[in-house]
């Protein structure tokens, strides 16, 4: 097998922590949505997600699991989440899982040249790129009075993968 | 390096079609969507019955379908023809012998070629 074919055929996990609970996306070979969705957790949110991501990661044995980098200087992500990121990362050292931390401008500017759009506009983006998957759930634009819409987390896990892949290529 | 391809992709294409996991288990003929759950896990696979199913549902062929389990028997199988050529070196040669281990060892590159085109 070549390097070329042994790119296409990464498996990547992405869990993209959210206030409600996690979006998460399985993408095989930077071309082909796996999996993707978003799980709610109520009672303690760390405990639970760190249980289903275990066993998503069980499940798929992914070869890289990538995760918002809670600890970034940009990053405005809440204490709990910062711990939560601690917590899968270290579940997945001890799963022998690769783990690979993106920052916000890092997502973004593997969308936009200049690194300058929004989650709507990735979403977009991502809605186009795969239709089948993604093109019936990406929500309406936010308004700024309302709250974030749950399907997002979809699209943030979605975005997380597909951006560590373009790195990855580079 | 984790495994190249999945066991199965049915979640995949069951979620790009709509359709819960008890829907599928009905129109598969389960009892309760804990049967597709099982599948969709890597848990359990399914008999042939179900495996035709779910080419029925998912109007893709099975070896699309269950791409992991499919390739693991496709190297099974060139093993075995691997194995079925030495034999057939020991036979004696004739037409039917000639035939014979021109399938074999076209069935035993089948895993090569397969994994030259991914």
């Amino acid at each position: 097998m070549t390097n070329q074919n042994r790119r296409r055929k990464e498996l990547i996990l992405a869990i993209a922590p959210s206030s409600r609970g996690f979006g998460f996306a399985v993408l095989e070979g930077g071309k082909t949505l796996v999996d993707w969705g978003v799980k709610s957790v109520t009672g303690d949110k760390n405990v639970v997600t760190l249980k289903k991501a275990e066993r998503m990661v069980a499940d798929y044995n992914p070869s890289v699991l990538v995760l918002n980098d809670a600890a970034a200087r940009d990053s405005r992500r809440s204490r709990r989440v910062q711990e939560l990121t601690k917590k899968i990362i270290a579940m997945a050292s001890t799963g022998k899982v690769k783990v690979a931390l993106l920052s916000r401008n890092q997502v973004m500017r593997a969308f936009f040249a200049d690194g300058r759009g929004t989650k709507h506009a990735v979403a977009r983006l991502l809605a186009k790129r795969f239709p089948e998957e993604l093109g019936h759930r990406l929500p309406p634009k936010r308004k700024p009075w309302v709250s974030e819409d749950y399907r997002m987390g979809i699209f943030d896990a979605v975005a997380l993968a597909v951006s560590h892949f373009l790195y990855w290529r580079g | 390096m984790a495994s190249s391809q999945l066991p199965n992709y049915l979640r995949a294409h069951r979620k790009r079609l709509g359709l819960s996991q008890d829907e599928v288990a009905y129109l598969l003929g389960a009892k309760s969507g804990t049967k597709t759950s099982r599948y969709e896990r890597f848990v359990r696979e399914p008999g042939f019955r179900s495996a035709l199913a779910c080419e029925a549902v998912f109007q893709r062929p099975i070896r699309e379908l269950f791409a992991g389990l499919y390739g693991q028997i496709e190297r099974d199988v060139a093993g075995r023809a691997k194995q079925l050529v030495l034999r057939s070196d020991r036979m004696k040669s004739g037409r039917q012998t000639a035939r014979k281990r021109e399938t074999l060892q076209r069935i035993a590159a089948m895993d090569f070629k397969r994994a030259q085109s991914q």
